[in-house]
């Protein structure tokens, strides 16, 4: 059924253990059965009373054994379901943070978050649902058939041929339905989609001023989408309606045959009365995988998508040179180090980024870089690369005079700060944010940090101070003061090189140069990297780099780039012209 | 608005349809039960001595009927249940929307945090459960339990009563216990669940800085700690449910018995017929299946209750928003085929709540915009634009001062003033259905001619040119298959069609790269001629464009002019002006 299901850490204990509960189980049935036969044929043959209690309670034990093994086999497969998928999470979890911000951009923040919390529940009901449903559908059914051989030919044969039509017809009507699905699917997805839509356009619509006869239209939409529901569901619940049916008419066909040959006395009553408390019992197997059938589905399903994510190559960074071993030292940034892209390139990826081609770089000690380039033209991703969120497809990186074949170290990772355009704010105090690098900070240095970034007018105005709660579920900050917990978090790092991938392009003008008026002098003795396609930056930036299509098209300072009326030039003209 | 707001009143509309389900769901119990009890006492009969085939006809036909009517009943219970619960959400749905469509304006102020529309949305699609997994259930289970005490008592009153204590335990008193286990639990699991994912997301959209931080592995950790717990939590809750399934079974065990012994003493005192022995013990294990759900019906109810407290905090506030100042007055809407308008502020301030201590959002403004004026209105957020904005459109009404349209209170326009004033702002949402639909929502009776006109005015041609299937591409939902720019072109050329004297420009260009937003700019200031524009911007590119521009600061005016004028007198603007447009540039 699913190959990966053996493979997973300690599933053959939890097999054998419920493997042995269903053999008692079916066992226990067979006694049941067995037993309150005899206790009613007893009774009806004018036994005393007095002399069945002791089959009656040997009944009411069977009974409650055959219970109790299914609650043991819930326990044992729910810790297993419990335990792998935690684990799975984990590992997903690990290789998430491996993978870095790349993967999250080709996946999309809601599905990663959403298979992280919904997947891995789906994924342990599966787990908790697959082992007893696959055991029991194996055993159960065909102890209790064998049994019945020996009891009666004949109910045998009627309860072994029903079980082949009932997965034929399910197979079947599932194969119409899903068939009927997928012909109407797009037409579905947008009725099902409508109202979530036309919420999240009202106040579009009220501009529109439609927004009131709109709701005649939801109206209609949601009817079409009741009859194309009800068409569907009308093929779907024919699987359970072909199992209640066939079950059903085979346990009556059961009783028919037997009342049959009691008549004729081919048979006894103890004999027909087991035969016929089993018989429900043959089919409820199957009547359970039916019932968690969709459950099972969508649970594999999410399994094999954080399969998909835990196989994921991580690249890490090697050190190309034979002579270096480790990689820990390489990476030290200091005022005459220096950092030189060979032919560095990345392939487009599916889902992705512009890819890179040739880019050759040197950097040197403590400098501001700008770069700059229309949308599409790379930045990013020489931004990721400079980061060490990207390993380069081609080429490679000398640091210090060591090649290494990327910056995706942690030991680089740890020279760097970085600041997005929207940087990360997390649900917790102000100073907790600003110590997001190095939480055992003092709190007298997280003051003198945020008063460096330009804070300190915030924090005065806060009742909490620095003690006061941001992010989610706290108060929110504007997009000018993200901006500066994150410049506060470098400063307070101190860490040699900063990165800032367009942190003020978003920021209406006034803050963007407030903003810029507290940066600039904090750039002072680190390597600064600063991608942006806001021209006004570039004035204070000792050299620029010019990205176009993929590649580097100039490097220079603003004097001289400009002199060469380059790429560069052309866009400062193409910015510079009025509208019309 | 009492709490079953949401769920009381379809039941009368709906009455009759949900009396034939709860029959239909009775009846699939009674014919399985049916099919046991006829068994039963088939073959008991059958093994005594008969003389003729026919006394045991009607048992067998009887079997065969119940044995196929219990899967036709059941499937016709389900589509009728599924068909009225999707009749009643489509009403929901429509109830939700025509109570949060006054307030639609003031949805993304009240709502910042989460998706809580497609919350609102999930909870409607989440009532259903109301019905289908605890309603009808319960009630099933309940009409049974009536069912099978009544008949039972018709033999033996005293035993009557011993089987409805037994059944009391499996649909009551365990059902009870369950909830009071669980409730508490449940309530922790979600919240816990929620801040889970709040911590994720967070994460998830943080990744980079993670990544850099090096705390990549103290994050997991503290994560999966946080999974643990909730998981502990949950385990408490499976084990109980295992536990309850295990303690209901064993009440049917004791009830078998009991049964049987009932049963067997009524034969011997010649009570009954001995070939209702088997009948009797066949019949339980059927009739259980139906109330050992119960609990499980039960354990949900305070699952929905989330999803109603959330439902009904929309309308309390909707209340508050009423509240607020917003009255329609439709009788006041003249003829409306205005095509040039006035809107003049006078000394206008608005501040939200009405006591003192709460500061301005607006105050002394005065605007003067006659027909065809252009004006730029700049600062930094929270400066009061938004506020400017819904007084011009008359959404709110100013505290003191006024807000006149050619000589009428802005706000007496309510819902006529779209065919004035229309409004172009960051995120137009694109509606999940093809271009050309989404550009017609500017005027539904607008030919195809008038939607290509429209497009072409926004430089859409070319787009347009590349697709597919032209103007009856799906634009996918929220417009993805388009680009920042592209989205606002077709949001522009829908605005076009709508063809109002005013237009309102709330920040079209955040997020879009200098030339996109220049592009962008240039064709709306080419379309918008003779138009007045009141335009919201974070930049200044485009502003010699304008007639006026104004700063605001802490809710009023700090500076304004024509741009040459601002230009020449103030340092500060022409200072922020430079950011966009450093004239040193090329000079250099």
């Amino acid at each position: 059924m699913d190959k990966n299901l053996l493979g997973y850490k300690g599933v053959k204990p939890v097999f054998l253990i419920v493997g042995f509960l269903t053999l008692v189980q079916s066992l226990s049935i067979l006694l049941l059965a067995k037993w309150l036969a005899e206790v009613i044929s007893a009774l009806f043959a004018g036994e005393p009373l007095k002399e069945q209690w002791g089959i009656a309670l040997l009944f009411l034990l069977a009974f409650l054994v055959r219970h109790a093994c299914a609650m043991l086999m819930s326990h044992v497969s729910y810790r297993f379901a419990e335990a792998t998928g935690s684990s799975m999470r984990k590992e997903m979890m690990d290789k998430l943070f491996q993978l870095g911000p790349r993967m999250v951009g080709d996946r999309g923040t809601g599905n990663l978050v959403t298979l992280v919390l919904e997947g891995v529940t789906k994924f342990r009901t599966y787990l908790e649902l697959i082992i007893p449903r696959m055991v029991g559908m194996s055993v159960t059914p065909v102890l209790l058939l064998l049994y019945i051989f020996t009891q009666d030919t004949t109910s045998g044969i009627i309860l072994t041929v029903t079980m082949p039509i009932i997965i034929v017809f399910m197979i079947l009507i599932g194969l119409t339905a899903r068939k009927q699905m997928d012909r109407q699917l797009k037409s579905y997805r947008t009725l099902s989609n409508h109202f979530v839509d036309s919420l999240r356009g009202l106040e579009t619509l009220k501009f529109l001023g439609r927004s009131r006869s709109h709701s005649e239209s939801i109206a209609a939409v949601s009817d079409r989408y009741r009859s194309a529901t009800m068409r569907t569901l009308r093929v779907a619940f024919l699987s359970s309606f072909a199992l209640d049916f066939f079950t059903m008419l085979s346990v009556a066909s059961v009783a028919v045959s037997l009342g049959l040959r009691l008549v004729n006395d081919q048979m006894t009553l103890v004999t027909g009365l087991t035969i016929l408390i089993l018989a429900p019992e043959y089919f409820l197997p199957v009547r359970l995988v039916g019932a968690d059938f969709h459950a099972t589905l969508d649970g594999k399903e999410a399994g094999e998508a954080m399969k998909s994510i835990i196989d994921r190559d991580t690249v890490k960074a090697e050190v190309l040179d034979r002579s270096v071993s480790s990689t820990g030292s390489v990476f030290d940034w200091h005022k005459d180090s220096e950092l030189i892209l060979n032919d560095v390139g990345v392939d487009y990826e599916e889902g992705g980024h512009s890819s890179l081609a040739g880019i050759n770089l040197k950097v040197t000690g403590a400098r501001k870089v700008g770069i700059i380039g229309e949308s599409g033209a790379g930045k990013s991703t020489l931004v990721d690369i400079l980061g060490g969120f990207l390993h380069p497809t081609s080429g490679n990186i000398t640091v210090n005079g060591t090649h290494v074949s990327a910056l995706t170290d942690e030991e680089w990772r740890k020279q760097t700060s970085y600041i997005p355009q929207r940087p990360y704010i997390f649900s917790g105090t102000l100073a907790d944010n600003v110590r997001f690098y190095y939480p055992d900070a003092s709190m007298d240095e997280v003051s003198r940090v945020v008063d460096a970034a330009g804070l300190s007018k915030l924090v005065s105005s806060l009742p909490n101070g620095l003690g006061e709660m941001i992010g989610g579920g706290g108060r929110s900050l504007s997009g000018g003061q993200e901006q500066r917990v994150a410049l506060a978090r470098a400063l307070l790092s101190s860490r040699p090189i900063m990165l800032l991938d367009e942190p003020t392009a978003h920021l209406d003008i006034e803050t963007e140069y407030e903003l810029k008026e507290t940066m600039l002098p904090l750039f002072a003795g680190k390597l600064v990297f600063l991608a942006t396609h806001r021209l006004h930056w570039m004035i204070d930036m000792d050299v620029i780099i010019v990205m176009h299509q993929g590649q580097v098209a100039e490097v220079g300072t603003h004097r001289e780039l400009i002199a060469r009326k380059g790429v560069y030039y052309e866009l400062i003209q193409s910015q510079l012209e009025g509208i019309h | 608005m009492k709490r079953e707001g949401w769920f009381a009143p379809y039941i009368s509309p709906y009455f009759w349809r949900f009396v034939l389900i709860i029959l239909l769901g009775a009846l699939t119990v009674f014919s399985a039960s049916s099919l046991m009890y006829t068994s039963g006492f088939l073959i008991s009969k059958a093994s005594t001595p008969i003389e003729n085939i026919l006394m045991i006809y009607v048992p067998i036909v009887g079997v065969r009927t119940f044995g196929t009517s219990r899967a036709v009943i059941h499937y016709i219970e389900r589509l009728l249940g599924h068909d009225t619960i999707l009749r009643i959400l489509s009403k929901m749905r429509i109830r939700l929307y025509n109570i949060l469509e006054p307030q639609a304006l003031f949805l993304s102020s009240r709502f910042r945090t989460g998706d809580i529309l497609g919350m609102l949305a999930d909870d409607i699609e989440y009532l259903q459960n109301v019905y289908l997994r605890t309603v009808f259930p319960s009630v099933i289970a309940l009409l049974l339990y009536a069912a099978v005490v009544i008949s039972l008592g018709t033999f033996d009153i005293a035993f009557a009563l011993l089987m409805a204590l037994y059944i009391l335990v499996l649909v009551v008193v365990l059902p009870l216990i369950s909830l009071l286990f669980t409730q508490k639990r449940q309530r922790e699991v979600k919240q816990e669940r929620n801040s889970l994912y709040q911590k994720l997301t967070d994460a998830v959209l943080g990744m980079g800085d993670w990544v850099i931080s090096g705390r990549q592995a103290q994050f997991v950790d503290t994560y999966e700690a946080d999974e643990k717990r909730v998981a502990r939590t949950d385990a408490a809750l499976r084990g109980w449910a295992r536990l309850r399934m295990f303690i209901g079974q064993a009440i049917v065990g004791v009830g078998v018995v009991s049964l049987l012994f009932w049963a067997a003493g009524q034969y011997a005192s010649g009570a009954i017929a001995g070939t209702l022995i088997a009948a009797f013990v066949l019949v339980v294990f059927p009739v259980a299946d139906a109330f050992l759900p119960v609990s499980e019906a039960v354990e949900k109810i305070p699952q929905y209750r989330n999803s109603l407290e959330r439902l009904a905090g929309v309308e309390v506030d909707e209340e508050h928003a009423v509240a607020a100042g917003l009255t329609l007055d439709n009788t006041a809407a003249a003829a409306m085929d205005v095509q040039s308008v006035h809107i003049q502020l006078k000394n206008a301030g608005y501040r939200y709540g009405a006591s003192e201590s709460e500061e301005w959002s607006i105050r002394d403004l005065n605007l003067d915009i006659p027909q065809g004026k252009k004006i730029a209105i700049i600062g930094r957020s929270g400066v009061g634009k938004s506020t400017l904005l819904k007084v011009i459109q008359g959404v709110i009404k100013p505290s003191v001062g006024s807000a006149v349209i050619n000589g009428m209170d802005a706000a007496a326009y309510g819902d006529r003033i779209p065919s004035i004033i229309s409004v172009l702002n960051q995120s137009p949402h694109l509606f999940d259905t093809t271009v050309a639909n989404n550009i017609r929502l500017g005027d539904p009776k607008a030919s195809d001619e008038a939607i290509k006109e429209a497009g072409a005015l926004a430089k859409l041609d070319t787009l347009i040119s590349s697709l597919p299937e032209g103007y009856n591409t799906p634009v996918r939902e929220a417009g993805q298959r388009f680009s920042g720019g592209e989205r606002q072109r077709i949001a522009l050329a829908r605005i076009l069609l709508q063809n109002t004297p005013v237009v309102v420009l709330d920040e079209p260009t955040v997020g879009l790269d200098p030339r996109t937003e220049r592009e962008l700019l240039a064709t709306i200031f080419e379309a918008m001629a003779g138009k007045t524009l009141v335009w919201v911007t974070h930049h200044l590119v485009g502003a010699e464009q304008m007639d006026e521009v104004i700063f605001m600061e802490n809710g009023s005016v700090e500076m304004r002019g024509t741009h040459a004028e601002l230009m020449e007198r103030e340092p500060r603007y022409r200072r922020l002006y430079e950011l966009d447009r450093p004239a040193e540039f090329l000079s250099v």
